[in-house]
């Protein structure tokens, strides 16, 4: 079976779609999943506004993630919620679609999204448009049929060296195959952002634990800043530098960079709290 | 310029710099290391502080004036009769950066922060 909008694909339903304004939708995370990434559900809103740039271009251009000026993690997620997903597009041209938005489960925020920029390239080099347009057109129509997802690996970095506590080092290796490639996308896989914005939230929760007194733990409050230089193709080996900006007891601010050999490919700036017991 | 200290700002906040190191002078490019997803992020938030559009390409069109393509560019190389349209609209860029065999490629390695000051301005004024 095809993994075409199954593997990687987290928009049920379109409600409504003032196109190339404002769009609202919803994902229902199958409850048989073992979990879902916040990440994830910043990954849907970002597939939703996809869904109202691809529509106000007519479908020749597809954005692809780029820029992200906050990440709010404000809730949890569990497996067998329904996301009700909204955004709101302040561009959406040939060049890129610029959007807020947000993601609730039963009224209340869990992500919020602000400032989001994903350049757009051209479609055809990444997927089929007509499997598009057809596919937009049964979103806004009846839905898709839910509960397609059926997870995707946990994956980790391997650590490498740094100064505990202060600053980390890994390497990943992006796998050769993966269900979600042939979905994201058929014509070109591509690594998705928010699958390294969730490993990047692993690595650095990992250098934080380490300067702790081994018993408080910490929750991601928000990312900032977060770039995506290029694309991450299968089998792409990435270096991981985490170092810790600033810190008092409660929070820790750390800055968290990407590189392929020499070149910046990704940095993003994480913000974690401790979790009063 | 009034507008000079908050794009500036914009620009240093894009590249994840120290604002004193965005001078008005500073290639973007070549100084700053800023690469095409940098530029995409700066015209976003110049965009959106200053309630303006700036299309794409828009800068380039402006430089070559009534040049046609062909006039302007041969085989990827910028002409004779385009690297005087590119002194006469630079005017912020030192005239022996822009060298004879410029590739057009290689044109927004010219642009300083000056050069966004001048774009946000011209859109403005034609708003």
């Amino acid at each position: 079976m095809t993994e075409h909008f199954r593997a990687f694909s987290f928009v049920d339903k379109i409600h409504r779609d003032e196109t190339g304004e404002r769009i609202t939708g919803c994902y229902h995370i199958p409850a048989a999943v073992d979990c879902f990434p916040l990440s994830l559900v910043a990954e849907s809103i970002g597939q939703l506004a996809a869904w109202s740039s691809m529509a106000a271009v007519g479908f020749e251009f597809r954005p692809v993630a780029g820029i992200a000026g906050q990440v709010e993690f404000a809730g949890v997620v569990k497996p067998g919620d329904t996301l009700e997903l909204e955004a709101t597009l302040v561009k959406a041209d040939s060049e890129a679609v610029g959007y807020d938005g947000v993601a609730r489960v039963n009224g209340e925020v869990v992500v919020r999204l602000q400032d989001c920029l994903g350049p757009m390239v051209p479609l055809i080099e990444f997927d089929d448009p007509e499997s598009l347009k057809e596919r937009y057109r049964l979103l806004t129509s009846d839905g898709a049929v839910p509960d397609a997802f059926q997870g995707v690996p946990e994956f980790f970095a391997e650590k490498t060296g740094g100064v505990p506590g202060e600053t980390s080092e890994g390497t990943f290796h992006i796998p050769e195959t993966a269900a979600f490639f042939g979905d994201h996308f058929p014509r070109r896989p591509v690594f998705p952002g928010t699958l390294l914005m969730n490993l990047n939230l692993g690595f650095t929760m990992d250098l934080v634990a380490e300067a702790g007194d081994g018993i408080s733990k910490w929750k991601a409050v928000s990312m900032s800043d977060v770039k995506l230089r290029s694309f991450m193709p299968p089998g792409e080996i990435l270096e991981l530098k985490a170092t810790v900006e600033e810190r008092d007891l409660d929070r820790v601010r750390v800055i968290v960079e990407t590189r392929k050999g020499k070149r910046l490919t990704s940095s993003a700036r994480i913000l974690l709290s401790r979790i009063v017991p | 310029m009034a507008i000079y200290p908050k794009v500036a700002e914009i620009i240093a906040d894009a590249l994840g710099c120290d604002e004193e190191e965005v001078q008005p002078e500073s290639s973007l490019i070549n100084d700053l290391d800023a690469e095409s997803i940098d530029f995409l992020d700066i015209v976003f938030r110049l965009e959106r502080e200053f309630k303006v559009k700036i299309p794409r390409g828009k800068a380039m069109e402006e430089a070559r004036g009534e040049l046609t393509e062909d006039e302007f560019e041969q085989k990827g190389v910028v002409t004779e009769a385009g690297i005087a349209k590119l002194r006469a609209y630079l005017t912020e860029v030192p005239a022996d950066r822009i060298k004879p065999a410029l590739k057009a490629a290689e044109i927004p390695k010219l642009f300083t922060t000056e050069t966004f000051c001048k774009m946000v301005i011209r859109e403005q004024k034609g708003a």
